[in-house]
């Protein structure tokens, strides 16, 4: 069982939630984040952390297209433990209709090299 | 909080007949000491349990290093503090000798030191947690797709 980032986070990418996520388990893309399934540990604390209501528990239903999105993508892009500057037009993006279909980018984003080194290190528990 | 309230929250459900006769109130909300009494009654637990005690006391090298560990995480559970940064799973991995049921008896201790400390609502709250993250954890260390398939498609 894992979280999954959905289609409001593209264009929005608040980033709120990597600040509280235990496992730091969350990629960064051009334009949107991804959970990755593999290391979530389903502790829900980033859920209600996102101002656009994009990160969802897999039980939910319909999420088929996006857990296969988050698992794929979480593979390529860089991770991303702290908190970026969010899109300055983010708001105007929130809650739009289509937005997979009329912005999604397959494109990494920055991530945090620095805080990478970190969490290689950091794998006691 | 007087010195028997203190030795009954610290070592046990009652330390004399005069504190088993005036226990604690139950806690009824998350605070950083709530976390803290927690943290080292429940792993006071774990150490002295014939199936966990092994396995923690090899994998542990620095017991009040890995309590501190254990309110952070929590701490980030809970209250959202951030303060927890870590991998579970991959720490999990390196463990011999982990199995399920394994996980069972942790979540049997974990949900008897909150049925202690806290009242009924906020021992679910913790439970309702420490239920998803041993569910999850054991996915990630036990789950092979392969089981899943029916035996005919094998």
């Amino acid at each position: 069982m894992t979280y999954v980032v959905t289609e409001n986070c593209i264009k929005c990418k608040y980033m709120d939630c990597v600040e509280v996520c235990p496992v730091d388990c969350f990629y960064e893309g051009e334009n949107m984040l991804v959970i990755h399934p593999d290391e979530c540990i389903d502790c829900g604390v980033c859920e209600p952390e996102c101002p656009a209501e994009a990160i969802l528990p897999d039980t939910a239903p319909g999420l088929a297209k996006w857990l296969k999105l988050n698992a794929e993508f979480a593979e390529v892009w860089p991770n991303i433990v702290a908190k970026g500057e969010p899109p300055a037009d983010a708001e105007t993006f929130d809650g739009q209709p289509d937005k997979f279909e009329k912005y999604f980018s397959p494109n990494p984003g920055h991530g945090d090299g620095a805080a990478n080194q970190v969490k290689a290190e950091e794998t006691a528990i | 909080m007087d010195a028997h309230r203190q030795a009954s929250f610290e070592s046990g459900p009652a330390c004399c007949a005069s504190c088993a006769a005036d226990q604690p109130a139950p806690l009824d909300r998350v605070t950083e000491p709530a976390i803290g009494l927690l943290v080292d009654r429940f792993y006071a637990k774990v150490r002295n349990d014939p199936e966990l005690g092994p396995i923690f006391d090899r994998a542990i090298a620095d017991w009040n290093l890995h309590l501190a560990t254990m309110r952070d995480f929590w701490s980030s559970i809970m209250l959202t503090s951030g303060r927890y940064h870590g991998n579970p799973v991959a720490a999990h991995r390196k463990l011999e000798g982990i199995t399920p049921q394994l996980f069972e008896r942790w979540l049997a201790l974990f949900a008897e030191t909150c049925g202690e400390l806290f009242d009924d609502s906020l021992a679910a709250t913790f439970m309702d947690k420490a239920r998803r993250i041993a569910t999850s954890l054991q996915l990630a260390l036990f789950y092979r797709p392969e089981h899943d398939r029916p035996r005919s498609a094998q």
